[in-house]
């Protein structure tokens, strides 16, 4: 780990200044720390470096998790734990607390925070490794694209394939989130499937914060969408392992069974949670037989393009999205 | 969906928590250690610094001593324990210092945490428990007991996060299934294979610990 | 590492005992020469009161605590930090460093360069630095500007096989001739007898020892005349000698000591790489060094258990007869010439012809692991062996009897089966509806452990009543300190807690280095001998108190010393002793351990058929080992051989980028190692059916027939045939859609 200046702002706009300051490069700007799960992990292989360390966890009022008729207000500082065991999350959210309790660990879980969690960097190993300079690190090339792939994207990817690691984000892009964000230009509310980037939109980063930004809060609106949501998260090894593929599904039901509404994000195959409106809106009047199922499974993954080495993917998120949904359906 | 869902409390990351024992807490954290009077130097140092460039003295709470340490803000807390304290808690191990293998478990504030992942001027407000405070080799706590009554250790370097993590783990759940046990550790790994006795000194301490 | 010769005769006289031994897999009875003087024996296995009983590991206390000290936990006063600079590549010679920069950096004290210029891997150390911190050495690396003539580089064997691949070492060929065995007429002549032929290939990774305690040393040397060499090792004497030659000091100036160390699996012996950069930066400051590999740099520099690339060919009768076998064996040990146990291993094969070879890439050396070579041969085997008996449709466990003509293996079988509940096993693979498929294997291992005569135990008995059993031996984990107690215990009448010992330290008594499950074969041994006759020695002074009895009369029991109708308490019966007590040097014995065990592993596994993931179930574990020690601790070396055999069955495995020639996943976070949630419900079973009077050691024995296990039990499950290991759930869905797509076709 570089060495650094260690600052404990206690607003956010002394956090913000403290953040606002030009750096030669991205990866040595300030970066705000909450939990630290992941931003130290990056730091110790040097893949950030950042001059100055913003504390944010003086910042009062960040780690509230409100829940009332409009729907669920999370701090950024609240943590994990506190998400997967909060009793109002699991019942009215089920899928969101099973997403946090898919996280990690129980010691990273207790640590990590939900703003931490949708922004922790991408887990490729070409990235994470301090001697490789890959795409994402300012380098010339994505050695994932040719090399060892079998992690990487299948969809979204190009000119990286690297994948988002989060498993809140699947979750609460189901579940039509939106993040407050405040920075130097001030405060804005940004829909989380607007918050994730490609990178044909921005190489070096995951999301549109910038530097000086820092997440204060994420909504989600209470829906009946939501009290019949799931995540489901495929680990090669269980006890410890970021998702081969997931998926966050939701949905509704008419009192004749069929599908009202439904919800599918992709965890684990693309670089931002990813979407998939041709298979909802084919759910949409169906009732949930093997056969439409299968057929959901198939739209959802109907945009894979699989690299040389993860081509069992495609099946395995078929699976996944089948049970979901079938899950789902019976919360 | 009902609409009348509490609040959560405030978490303990809560600075207000902290303010309230900075203001009114001296004396009852004099109180609490006893034969120590503060001193306003030491009060000030109980604080976290706002600014920290270079080493820099910092309080940590490990065991229910209060013991300064001088570090940089990059020194992790297990390295702050294990390089810089005197004498040094050398019980959590450092391992992988990727938070990926548990051997440096310690309990913040009751809550199991990696302290490779923390750094140690971030730990200064925090109630820091080790593997040497849950007991010790003549007084061992029950699971400490059962890890050696059921041979649930062989090289033992994983042996002290295991303990710290199921210590805390039967507090908030005395009486856990197999499966509730292999979840509240699955952070822990082990190279030996001493697995299915963890599982088996955990169960045997919950029991040991309701009777 | 691979077993110590055994030892020249001694010039005593001699008596001939007759001993098991294992001969090409089968168990024979064989006589021996042994000291004619030789005490006693064990006595029957089953008439031990602490000895086979399940007694608590003496320093669990300790461990449990946070208290045990390793070398990890020493800080001495003035301690510099070490760290090594690697090579970022795959094959580079260093052309120019430049050191001006670091060496300035408040709190570096010294930088060293490698001795070698020309760096064959990824990781190879350049260059070591020390530093007041950790932290401070971690910028000094960075702070070293190293130029370097990149040359071209191959990690895959596949690539490194082609005459065009770039040469790991200039003037040689990355292929080398190892051997050739059999007549490869003759196999081509019994192949036209067989009625099935199975020919596959069978591919396994590096597995990485993921010693939690990384290798590393502290070199306590200040500049004067002796050193002492706190090191994580299997080999307490393993560690003096190249550290004098480091420091420039005599050898026994040199003292090594180890407490307690976290796991070395057959990779801790010597100083190591690391060891010579402490020894030369502490040289240099005349300050202690502390010098502990980071997790990277043990993933890259401290080696592994090297891969194997097999391909295998054999023709089987329908009676169940396999008549021939063709092997074609690499051994894929990066620089290191690697290790493969020849095909076809434990089994008879009727003809059969074998080529090994060492195929180089550039990668670090593979030295030894729990069981050199064994895992790899034996996974390779009892899949080929398992997928000649759905050939012939005969049940697995039959078809191995059949082969395998060593009674210990009959039986065996027969308990693991039974335990196992073989019975409920689908006869069709991948039969059964619905996506969960249960599925059994079984697989066979053997090894030798026997001991070595290097173990001289020093048993002192003191006037105050305290026995200390003393020898430079270290405990890795296995269990060394108890039995060594429980040996002296037994013999003195005394409790567990009435004896300490004394370990780890070289200016004690010699002792072997533990590998190849030498340990306990060679130091009980030499622990027992020293206990009859310090034994004797007590009885000698203390019969005058016993109405002059004979010493050999002389009883010790129950913590009490007995003849002719008298009896003393122990404290009396040593306050006759001399000022000095007494002290009895124990040597080895060879009729008291021997060699030659036998393991045969259980597993059934549940495989989801949509997802391709593998959930063990269960694993039985029947390994025999003469007389067990310890029952509680020879089932966890049990259960610690399944688990890591379960590892390298299902997760674990180095992956290397063709491009970069470097190791993709060289932490915990890629490599996987199992965890809880990866856990069966596992059965260790100990074979009491092995009535040898000996002691033999089982570490390596345990750690072999799991893999190949898993694996058929995988096939038996879900009808897909992994022949490359890890067996992860990307390999299972492409088999899967692969057999539906040739089965549509």
């Amino acid at each position: 780990m570089k060495s650094f200046e260690w600052t404990n702002p206690t607003t956010i706009n002394e956090a913000i200044k403290l953040l606002n300051v030009p750096a030669a490069d991205i990866d040595e700007a300030p970066r705000p720390l909450a939990g630290g799960q992941d931003l130290l992990t990056t730091m110790k292989d040097y893949t950030s470096r950042p001059a100055r360390i913003v504390n944010l966890k003086n910042i009062r009022g960040l780690n509230r998790i409100t829940l009332n008729a409009r729907g669920l207000t999370i701090g950024a500082l609240v943590t994990l734990t506190e998400l997967e065991e909060h009793a109002g999350v699991r019942k009215n959210f089920p899928g969101l607390a099973e997403a946090a309790h898919s996280i990690a660990t129980p010691q990273i879980r207790n640590l990590g925070t939900v703003g931490g969690n949708l922004c922790q960097r991408p887990r490729c190993w070409y990235f994470r490794l301090e001697e490789v300079n890959c795409l994402k690190k300012g380098g010339s090339e994505c050695y994932a694209a040719t090399g060892e792939n079998k992690y990487n994207a299948i969809i979204g990817g190009g000119p990286s394939w690297i994948v988002h690691p989060s498993d809140l984000a699947p979750m609460l892009v189901a579940l039509g989130a939106r993040v407050d964000v405040t920075g130097s230009g001030g405060k804005r509310t940004i829909p989380l499937d607007k918050f994730f980037t490609l990178p044909t939109e921005n190489i070096r980063r995951e999301n549109v914060l910038k530097n000086d930004e820092i997440i204060t809060e994420i909504f989600v609106p209470a829906s009946t969408l939501a009290s019949h949501s799931t995540y489901l998260k495929f680990k090669e090894r269980e006890s410890l392992d970021f998702a081969l593929a997931s998926v966050a599904a939701a949905v509704q039901l008419a009192a004749d069974k069929t599908v009202r509404a439904a919800r599918i994000v992709l965890g684990g195959v693309a670089p931002i949670p990813w979407r998939v409106p041709a298979a909802e809106n084919f759910l949409a009047g169906k009732s949930l037989s093997a056969d439409v199922l299968a057929e959901a499974g198939k739209l959802a993954l109907a945009e894979a393009k699989p690299l040389e080495k993860n081509a069992y993917k495609v099946p395995l998120t078929q699976t996944l999205v089948r049970r979901a949904l079938a899950k789902a359906a019976a919360v | 969906m009902k609409s009348d869902q509490e609040e959560q409390k405030p978490s303990k990351h809560d600075p207000s928590r902290r303010k309230f024992l900075k203001g009114v807490g001296i004396a009852g954290a004099g109180a609490a250690i006893a034969d120590h009077i503060w001193t306003e130097a030491e009060a000030k140092e109980e604080q976290t610094p706002s600014t920290v460039s270079g080493e820099t003295k910092v309080v940590l709470d490990i065991n229910g001593a209060k013991r300064s340490v001088q570090v940089e803000p990059r020194t992790t807390l297990l390295n702050a324990m294990r390089n810089h304290l005197e004498p040094a808690v050398t019980g959590p191990k450092l391992v992988c210092d990727m938070g990926t293998c548990g051997a440096c478990t310690v309990l913040l504030d009751g809550k199991p945490a990696y302290s490779c992942l923390v750094l140690a001027v971030d730990a200064a407000n925090k109630k820091i428990t080790t593997v040497e405070g849950l007991g010790t080799p003549d007084k061992p706590n029950a699971v400490q007991a059962a890890f050696v009554e059921h041979d649930a250790l062989m090289c033992g370097f994983c042996t002290p996060g295991f303990v710290t993590t199921i210590s805390a783990y039967l507090k908030k759940n005395p009486n856990p299934s197999l499966d509730e046990v292999r979840e509240a550790c699955k952070g822990n790994f082990c190279r030996c294979g001493t697995y299915p006795r963890v599982f088996e000194a955990a169960l045997a301490a919950a029991k040991a610990s309701q009777a | 590492m691979p077993q110590q010769a055994q030892p020249s005769p001694s010039p005593k006289p001699k008596k001939k005992i007759r001993v098991p031994r294992v001969v090409n897999g089968v168990e024979q009875m064989v006589e021996i020469e042994v000291d004619a003087d030789s005490g006693p024996g064990w006595g029957p296995n089953d008439k031990h009161r602490l000895l086979n009983q399940r007694i608590t590991r003496v320093d669990g206390p300790l461990k449990a605590a946070g208290a045990a000290r390793y070398t990890y936990d020493y800080r001495l006063p003035g301690m510099l930090h070490g760290r090594i600079l690697r090579c970022p590549h795959g094959h580079a010679r260093v052309t120019k460093i430049d050191t001006a920069a670091a060496s300035k950096i408040p709190g570096v004290k010294a930088i060293i360069q490698a001795p070698l210029t020309e760096l064959r891997f990824a990781g190879a150390p350049v260059a070591a630095v020390a530093a007041t911190t950790p932290e401070i050495a971690g910028d000094a690396l960075r702070a070293i500007k190293v130029t370097y003539e990149v040359l071209p580089h191959v990690v895959h064997a596949q690539e490194a096989v082609k005459p065009s691949a770039p040469k790991v070492v200039a003037e040689e060929n990355n292929l080398q001739e190892k051997g050739k065995n059999g007549d490869p007429a003759k196999v081509e002549a019994a192949f036209a007898t067989a009625d099935e032929i199975v020919e596959a290939e069978y591919t396994s990774p590096r597995i990485h020892h993921a010693c939690l305690e990384t290798h590393g040393m502290v070199v306590d040397y200040r500049g004067g005349d002796t050193a002492t060499i706190y090191a994580s090792t299997q080999g307490t004497f393993t560690i003096p000698e190249d550290a004098a030659k480091e420091l420039g000091l005599q050898q026994s100036a040199v003292t090594s000591s180890v407490e307690h160390m976290g796991g070395g699996f057959g990779s801790k012996f010597g100083i190591g790489v690391e060891g010579m950069f402490a020894c030369r930066l502490s040289k240099e400051t005349k300050a202690p060094v502390k010098m502990m590999l980071t997790r990277y740099d043990e993933f890259v520099m401290a080696g592994n258990r090297s891969a194997a690339w097999q391909k295998l060919k054999a023709g089987v009768k329908k009676d169940g007869t396999i008549v021939a076998v063709q092997a074609r064996q690499y051994r894929l040990g990066g620089l290191g010439q690697g290790s493969q146990a020849g095909q076809p291993y434990i089994y008879s094969m009727g003809e059969f012809y074998r080529e090994i070879y060492a195929l180089h890439t550039n990668e670090d050396s593979a030295i030894a692991m729990r069981a050199p070579g064994h895992p790899q041969a034996s996974f390779a085997v009892e899949s080929l062996v398992d997928e000649l008996a759905y050939k012939i449709k005969m049940d697995p466990v039959e078809f191995r009897k059949k082969n395998l003509r060593d009674p210990v293996y009959q039986r065996q079988l027969d308990r693991g089966a039974r335990e196992i509940g073989w019975s409920r096993r689908n006869a069709i693979a991948g039969a059964g509806s619905g996506p969960l498929k249960r599925g059994f294997g079984c697989g066979v291992g053997i090894w030798g452990g026997g001991g070595n005569n290097q173990c001289k135990v020093a048993l002192t008995i003191s006037r105050d009543g305290s026995v200390v059993v003393a020898v430079g031996t270290q405990d890795l984990g296995t269990g060394t300190r108890t039995y060594m107690r429980a040996i002296v215990a037994e013999e003195f009448g005394l409790g567990i807690k009435d004896v300490k010992e004394q370990i780890g330290n070289s200016k004690l008594g010699g002792a072997n280095p533990s590998g190849g499950s030498t340990t306990a074969p060679s130091l009980s041994p030499s622990v027992k001998d020293a206990a009859v006759k310090t034994r004797l020695l007590m009885a000698e002074r203390v019969a005058p108190l016993l109405g002059n009895a004979k010493p050999e009369e002389v009883v010790f029991a129950v913590g009490k010393v007995s003849a002719n109708g008298k009896s003393l308490s122990w404290r009396e019966a040593c306050a006759a002793l001399p000022a000095a007590g007494v002290t009895g040097n124990g040597e080895w014995r060879s009729d008291l351990q021997s060699r030659g065990v036998h393991g045969v592993c259980f597993a059934e596994v549940e495989v989801d058929v949509e997802t391709g993931h593998v959930k063990p179930i269960k694993m039985v574990h029947v390994q025999d080992g003469g007389l067990p020690l310890n029952r509680l601790t020879f089932e966890s070396q049990i259960n610690g051989g399944m688990i890591q055999s379960l590892g390298m069955a299902l997760w674990e495995g180095r992956v290397m980028d063709a491009q970069l020639g470097m190791q993709l996943n060289p932490g915990f976070g890629d490599y996987k190692l199992p965890g809880t949630l990866e856990m069966p419900e596992m059965v260790p079973i100990i074979d009491d059916d092995d009535k040898r009077e000996a002691v033999i050691g089982i570490a390596e024995g345990c750690n072999i027939p799991a893999v190949g296990a898993l694996a058929n039990a995988v096939f038996n499950a879900c009808g897909v045939r992994v022949r490359d290991l890890p067996i992860t759930p990307d390999k299972i869905l492409m088999g899967l859609m692969n057999s539906s797509t040739s089965r549509a076709e």
